[in-house]
This record gives structure tokens, sequence and C-alpha cells, in this order.
């Protein structure tokens, strides 16, 4: 795979592993950060612009809430929207997927 | 780079933006910063996996943008529009630049005239007002609607004007958003 078309594919589906993730449970940046850091090489910084994009588009809320040590987190939850956004993605994703293998499966 | 360089290089790219919109992205790094001390890593590892601070402040730029637009369209929003669109440069905004100028010049224009409509309909039905003064038209009824007209043609072409611009930002944003998130940082780290 060349580079370019694998950058282009991971930051295509951040704000739907973001989505994921956050469908799980609520969670704050760093961990998120980290997270799809380990999992998709993204840049950690991403994470707040990725973050203020869905927030704009109303996808997640965020609310403030007491850590064991220092100030206060910030917390970030999937909204109604956000969720529905998910399962739309999702299901693009899948049947983009099956389409792309059915293609590769006649290649190789 | 150290905790200090990378936040200053940070703020030196949101320069210009609303402090509390400044103070608000950099608390989202200092606190990424004390989480990944917490953890164990060093500033320096965390700058690192953090990426170009000058990248990360022109994506943020966009977005707040982009936001305080949505919010109030007022003139200087449309600016920070326009140069968050700047900022995020690429050949294509390049492209796009010359028939923005040209756009903006024709709302300009379009806009004058809404102002002029405005005014004169204002004098003409100002003149009616009894005090001895002359009728500038033949007569008050005719005065009377061509001042009314004059009045709602202006009021009713900025309301379009107004709905046209805000349609063209909301492309526009539409365009730069698909546009950074797809193709302009393919040469970069994600």
């Amino acid at each position: 795979m060349t580079e370019s078309l694998q950058i282009q594919l991971k930051k295509g589906v951040l704000e739907m592993c973001v989505l994921a993730l956050l469908s799980k449970g609520d969670n704050y940046a760093y961990d998120i950060a980290s997270r799809m850091a380990e999992a998709v090489g993204m840049g950690e910084g991403t994470i707040y612009p990725l973050m203020r994009r869905m927030q704009n588009d109303g996808l997640v809320t965020t609310y403030l809430q007491e850590s064991g040590s220092g100030p206060p987190r910030k917390y970030y939850k999937l909204t109604k929207a956000g969720a529905n956004a998910l399962k739309a993605q999702i299901s693009d994703w899948l049947a983009f997927e099956i389409a792309v293998r059915k293609i590769l499966g006649e290649v190789t | 780079m150290n905790r200090a360089n990378f936040i200053a290089q940070l703020r030196a790219g949101l320069s210009g933006l609303h402090q509390s919109d400044i103070n608000d992205i950099i608390a989202d790094y200092e606190s990424h910063f004390a989480d990944g001390m917490a953890a164990g890593r060093s500033e320096d590892e965390v700058a690192e996996a953090l990426g170009d601070p000058a990248r990360l402040a022109r994506e943020l730029r966009a977005e707040v943008g982009f936001k305080r637009w949505e919010q109030q369209r007022s003139a200087g929003n449309f600016v920070g529009v326009v140069l968050a669109l700047v900022g995020l440069a690429t050949i294509d905004i390049m492209f796009l630049l010359p028939i923005l100028g040209v756009m903006l010049a024709v709302f300009f224009v379009i806009a004058l005239a809404c102002v002029g409509c405005l005014i004169g309909g204002a004098i003409l039905l100002g003149n009616l007002i009894p005090g001895g003064w002359e009728l500038m038209m033949g007569n008050t009824a005719l005065q009377t609607l061509t001042g009314v007209g004059l009045l709602s043609g202006g009021i009713g072409g900025g309301a379009l004007l107004l709905m046209i611009l805000d349609w063209v930002a909301r492309a526009l944003i539409q365009y730069a958003r698909l546009h950074f998130r797809l193709f302009k940082s393919a040469n970069d780290s994600i």
C-alpha cells in the first residue's frame, strides 16, 4: 500500500473510530488520543481539532469531571446524533469493505 | 521540543482568535501534557507525539472560525472564515481565491446598491412629512409608492444577499473540511 493511500484511508475513518470508542463509554481526549495513536498511528495532537469539529457538528458534548489528581477533566460524551452518525458510517464502511474485497478477490 | 516551546508555538499560531477560544485550546493541550507526564512520559516525548504545533494551529483556527460563523454571521466572522481558508492554503485554494475576490466585490456593489435604495426611499418618504417642502415627484401617491418600493427593495435585496453569503460560506466550509481531511495531510502524518 502506498503511504499516501494508507494515510488517506486512516484519516477518513478517524471520526468513525472515535465515535466507536465513545459509544463504549465517555472518555477524555488523552485516552482517546493514545488509543488511536497506538491503533492507527494518528498524531496525538490531531485529536483536538477532530473533537472540536465533532462538537461543532453536534456529534459529541463535553462535561467536566473531578479527577483524582489535578484539575477536573474534560470528558466527551456521544450525543444521539453522534450515535446515529456512527451507525450510518459503520454500514457505509461495511458495504464499501465488502465491495472492495470482492474486487480484490478477483485479482488475488 | 519541550512543553513551553510547544505551547508557545501553538499560541503564536492561534493569535488573533478570541481570547476565550485560545485559552480553551491551550487548556486542552496543557492537560494533555499533564496526563502524559503522569503516565511517565517526558515533555519531549509528549510534544513529539502531538505533532507539529503550527499545523495543529491551522486546523484549530479553521474549526474555530467555522464555529464562530455558524454562531453569528458578522462581517468580522466572515473574514475569519476566509483567513482560515487561506491558512489551510493549498493549490486548490489558490484557484479559489480569485473567484472569491470577484464574488466579494460583486457582493460589495450589490450591498452598496441596497443601502442606496434604503437612503433614497427614506428621503422620498421623509419629504412627504408636512413642513412646507416642495414635493420631489409629481404627486403624493407616486412619491409614497416609489419611496416604499425603494425601501422594501433595499431590505429584500439585503436579506437575499445575506442568505447567499451564508450559503457561499457554508459551501466553502464544507469544501475546506473535505479538503484538509482527505488531501491536505496526505503527505504529512495524520
